[in-house]
């Protein structure tokens, strides 16, 4: 952390001299190590690097941007204990969560308390940042609760003509069992007939018997939300009882690698971030800020952060010199985010909705034939509304 | 030959001997009252999360060290007392003078259960039991977060807020524990704990009920770590089963290892070491400029230091930090002679 | 019929692991803790190897399998050999605190992305029919495997010298020792062989499913499978697994899949209360353990 707090200073150098008064200065609390830092270290990281980029293009309002990271190791106390330190000590403008959600509490305690704005970028958005929201909650991070599940079984209903037969998986987490508990209940209502349900400890040393269960139910299709391990490996396991079914999963930062991988022509992700492979003029950025930066994941699991780069950006170049937490937050609470296409459409954010209010979602698959990614299903939005 | 000699029973019994040490322990109690006010916030909040683990490392350390009982559930008593705050704060929103005792209460019943394979069974295979307890009490902790909703975890309101209070509510509770756990071992339960940690048969013979000493052994030490679980709760503010993973346990079973098993100060230095060691790694890296590296595996470094730091002192040094404090203070006490201990 | 094939696949899984922790705690009197991790270092071992030796599948295997035998070895000598005589938690603690340092050590060399050595390796997992039921190649492989390293380690310990220096070794070290058996050389040969046996486990696991660190986790899931079979019986650790295997399996699919994490351990659990030395183990003093 110390390292990284040197290097973004050795940076600034060249460009003048930045002194602390000069900057916007953020915190992040993340989990840049740890068994989960694979899920959330890379947004960190890619987020980091757009914003130095952004610094060496001259910065915002005419200022550098600081980010201090520190590592909480998905760990409530570690969180707690770098929240007080960039509040009180680094007396930070806007704090930001990238880790597990057992660490939001302590964050929030502390961002109530100091009364500065608290930014989940990369980890799951919390309830609290959907309508009506509270003040001083906000979330950018793709994947959303019951809005996943909505979009996808809209996706599978648009895409079968007979009465569908649906499977459900989740890992024996929480927060994934009360998505696939909420899915079960929304299929009903649209007419589908959940078969199975399948909930999986993490981890297990074969997933065939639970597979074995969701197949002889007979679905026609499969949903699951959790991480990507217990989703890909029911359905590889399905796929070697014999299982021909169609099968829709949530798309991680891994999926595009994993598409290529798996080489499923029904194996459907669905997601909220483009892909690398539609090359647009960002994905180029990327590629380039990550070459810089000289970032070690691949290449398509740094949109999430990217897509946090830009809102910390847009949001501060609203935010007029001197920065404090207030303006910050009033800036926070009335901002239009350009994606540049890496989503959707733009995020935004209201008083009254900091998780955005908008979300657009696309399903891809791979197609055996062309021996690529294509997509299954151009942005689709859904109105986040109370 | 030091010319102090002991007369009474009530002398041999006292806590503090001589004038010195009662001047020490005034000294140290005035440094610990001024800390908070001294201490910048990061230390603050250092010394704090050392307060709350020593309660735990307190009891287990009786449980362990002196009455010799192998337990690998401390995760679970943990995980117990934290939940049944959080439990009875969502469906009833009790006040803190009703989960204390509740959370002891549970705490205790557990101990019992925990307790009763060490009637039949030791060593090996008592850990065992306890380990197979810890993941069930995890299990259900899971469930009923589940079960009610709380896919993120139970939200708990604390009473206090302020990070001094909270130190000077710790340090009390601390204490407490600290003169509970020497009043126990300087009487009866605690001589009869000893007695079956030496050689059970023998104990039996004297007359000491092996069977009640070891149920009391857990029970006051799943007690303790209840009530540690519930302080924990209400520090945080937040309850999570993944919270109360093996790991946690493991640091417990380090931290009275790496004191010293035996000895309450062992628990102390002990607790001390294991919270600190993390940061101290953190700085010694930045320091010794490895951290351009290792940066994004500062885990894994700490991980594996950890692990050789245990091996390093069960091999090399079985009796702990205060094995080393012994060595220190007896060459201090001799110099400028020399004495190699007797083996 | 599939859930048969199920029960099997589980078993071997949890047999192969199994292996691993009786043979060390019959011939030395230690259980292993630090198992979970030898298995993922063996997995990353293969993953080590198919690199390395990109093309020749077989070639990587042998290597891999090598490579964990000298790593246990290699293990006894560093640390275990210091903590024979210690007390029992002394013991254990030095395997945890293995454990530990390994895993610590393997984050640094391989990173926490996930890996997938069977692609390395270039074959695919793909999956046979069984009379009405189907059995992915992996499984397949498990069972094999299981199998000829149950067979092997019979005729090993039964058949040659060294097996019967072993088993007296495991009976009575101190009359062992006088009859001029080298206990620590045993000793190592122990640990060689159940870090191979556990690292052969990794392998295939992270050949069906991918290789990362919650390999470690299926380790100690494993272990209620030794003590119910009886920590120094091999055909206790077989029995074991199948009846821990069989149980989880049952209550996937005719109960709730979420009980299939806990019930080990509640057979374990009811196991210690009714017969703590396992099905099959000898009858033990419990005191001096």
């Amino acid at each position: 952390m110390k390292r990284l707090l040197c290097t973004i200073a050795a940076a600034a150098l060249p460009l003048g001299a930045a002194t602390a008064q000069d900057a916007y200065v953020i915190g992040v609390s993340g989990a840049m190590t740890g068994p989960v830092a694979a899920n959330y270290a890379p947004v960190v990281e890619a987020m980091k690097a757009y914003l130095d980029h952004v610094n060496a293009r001259g910065g915002v309002n005419g200022r550098q941007l600081r980010v201090l990271v520190l590592d909480d190791q998905a760990q409530p106390s570690r969180a707690a204990t770098n929240a007080k330190q960039l509040l009180v000590q680094d007396k930070v403008v806007m704090l930001l969560n990238a880790s597990l959600s057992s660490t939001y509490a302590p964050m929030i305690a502390e961002s109530k308390r100091a009364g500065v704005p608290l930014y989940y970028a990369g980890a799951v958005c919390p309830k609290e940042t959907y309508p009506p929201a509270d003040p001083l909650q906000f979330c950018s991070t793709a994947f959303g609760a019951n809005l996943d599940s909505q979009a996808a079984l809209a996706f599978i209903k648009r895409n079968s003509k007979d009465s569908v037969r649906l499977g459900l998986a989740a890992m024996a987490i929480p927060i994934a069992r009360a998505e696939i508990d909420y899915a079960e209940g929304l299929s009903k209502t649209l007419g589908m007939t959940p078969v199975e349900k399948q909930i999986s400890p993490p981890p297990a040393p074969d997933y065939t018997p639970f597979a074995t269960k969701l197949k002889d139910a007979n679905p026609t299709w499969v949903w699951s939300w959790s991480p990507w391990v217990s989703q890909v490996r029911v359905f590889e396991a399905m796929r070697r009882l014999g299982w021909n079914g169609r099968y829709v999963t949530w798309a991680h930062l891994n999926a595009e690698e994993e598409l290529a991988r798996i080489r499923d022509g029904e194996f459907y992700v669905i997601g909220t971030n483009a892909f690398m492979e539609d090359n647009l003029p960002i994905h180029a950025e990327i590629r380039a800020v990550a070459a810089r930066a000289k970032l070690d994941y691949p290449v398509s699991y740094l949109t999430e952060g990217f897509v946090a780069g830009l809102v910390v950006e847009s949001v501060l170049r609203n935010t007029p010199w001197p920065p404090t937490p207030q303006k910050v937050l009033a800036a926070m609470n009335n901002v239009k985010v350009d994606m540049k296409g890496l989503r959707g459409g733009p995020l935004e954010w209201t008083k009254d909705n900091h998780f955005r209010t908008r979300q657009h979602y696309r399903v891809w698959r791979w197609d055996p034939q062309g021996g690529r990614i294509v997509r299954a299903q151009d942005w689709q939005a859904i109105e986040v509304k109370r | 030959m030091s010319g102090y000699y002991r007369t009474r029973y009530a002398e041999d019994a006292a806590l503090l001997d001589t004038r010195t040490q009662k001047a020490w322990l005034a000294a140290f109690v005035v440094a610990l009252v001024v800390y908070p006010f001294l201490a910048g916030v990061l230390w603050l909040d250092l010394a704090n999360q050392v307060l709350l683990a020593s309660i735990g490392a307190i009891a287990l350390m009786l449980l362990t060290g002196f009455a010799g009982q192998i337990s690998l559930g401390h995760a679970g008593l943990l995980a117990a007392g934290a939940f049944t705050t959080g439990i009875l704060f969502k469906e009833l929103n009790a006040p803190f003078w009703v989960t204390l005792p509740a959370s002891a209460a549970v705490g205790a019943v557990l101990g019992l259960l925990f307790g009763l394979p060490s009637l039949r069974l030791r060593g090996l295979y008592l850990a065992v039991s306890t380990l197979a307890l810890h993941f069930i009490v995890i299990f259900a902790g899971g469930e009923y977060e589940t079960k009610r909703g709380y896919s993120t975890g139970i939200v708990i309101e604390s009473p206090i807020a302020d990070a001094r209070a909270w130190y000077f509510v710790l340090l009390a509770a601390a204490a407490a524990t600290l003169l509970f756990a020497l009043n126990l071992l300087r009487a009866r339960t605690g001589r009869a704990w000893r007695a079956i940690h030496g050689r059970e048969a023998v104990a039996e013979a004297l007359g000491i009920s092996v069977h009640r000493a070891k149920l009391s052994a857990f029970v006051v030490s799943s007690t303790l770590t209840a009530l540690a679980g519930c302080l924990f709760a209400y520090y945080r503010g937040f309850v999570s089963a993944e919270a109360f993973s093996l790991y946690l346990t493991i640091q417990y079973v380090a931290m009275i290892i790496i004191g010293g098993m035996g000895s309450l100060l062992g628990a102390i230095l002990g607790t001390v070491f294991v919270v600190l060691f993390p940061y101290v790694i953190d700085t010694a890296m930045a320091g010794l400029g490895l951290s351009d590296r290792l940066s994004s595996v500062v885990f894994a470094v700490n991980y594996a230091a950890f692990g050789l730091v245990m091996i390093a002192f069960l091999v090399f040094e079985p009796q702990g930090l205060v094995g080393l404090w012994r060595r220190v203070r007896d060459w201090l006490l001799l110099w400028p002679f020399k004495q190699t201990p007797l083996r | 019929m599939q859930l048969a094939v199920n029960i099997l696949v589980l078993a071997s899984i949890y047999a192969l692991i199994c292996c691993g922790y009786v043979l060390i705690y019959r011939v030395s009197r230690v259980l292993s803790l630090a198992h979970g991790e030898l298995m993922m270092l063996g997995a990353y071992g293969l993953y080590a190897t198919a690199s390395l030796f990109s093309g020749h599948p077989l070639i990587a295997l042998a290597a891999a399998g090598a490579l964990a035998l000298a790593v246990g070895v290699a293990v006894y000598f560093a640390l275990m050999w210091r903590m024979t005589g210690e007390s029992v938690l002394a013991a254990v603690l030095a395997t945890i605190a293995l454990g530990i340092l390994l895993r610590g050590a393997m984050i640094l060399m391989f990173g926490t992305q996930t890996q997938h050595p069977l692609r390395d390796l270039g074959w695919t997992n793909g999956s046979l029919e069984v009379g009405a039921a189907r059995i992915s190649a992996v499984g397949l492989a498990l069972i094999l495997s299981t199998a000829l390293v149950y067979g092997g380690l019979a005729l090993f310990l039964r058949a040659t010298r060294w097996g019967i220096r072993m088993r007296a070794a495991g009976q009575h070290p101190l009359l062992a020792a006088q009859r001029g058996i080298g206990l620590h050389g045993i000793y190592a040969l122990a640990w060689g062989l159940a870090t191979f046996t556990g690292g052969l486990a990794g392998m295939l696991i992270a050949c069906d499913a991918g290789l990362e660190s919650t390999l470690v986790i299926i380790g100690l899931k494993a272990f209620p499978a030794a003590l119910v079979g009886g920590l120094d019986s091999l055909v206790g650790a077989l029995v074991g697994s199948l009846v821990v295997a069989a149980a989880e399996v049952v209550l996937i699919h005719y109960v709730d899949p979420l009980l299939s994490d806990v019930v080990p351990f509640v057979i374990l659990l009811a196991m210690l209360v009714v017969r703590p030395w396992g099905l099959f183990g000898t009858r033990e003093e419990l005191d001096r353990v």
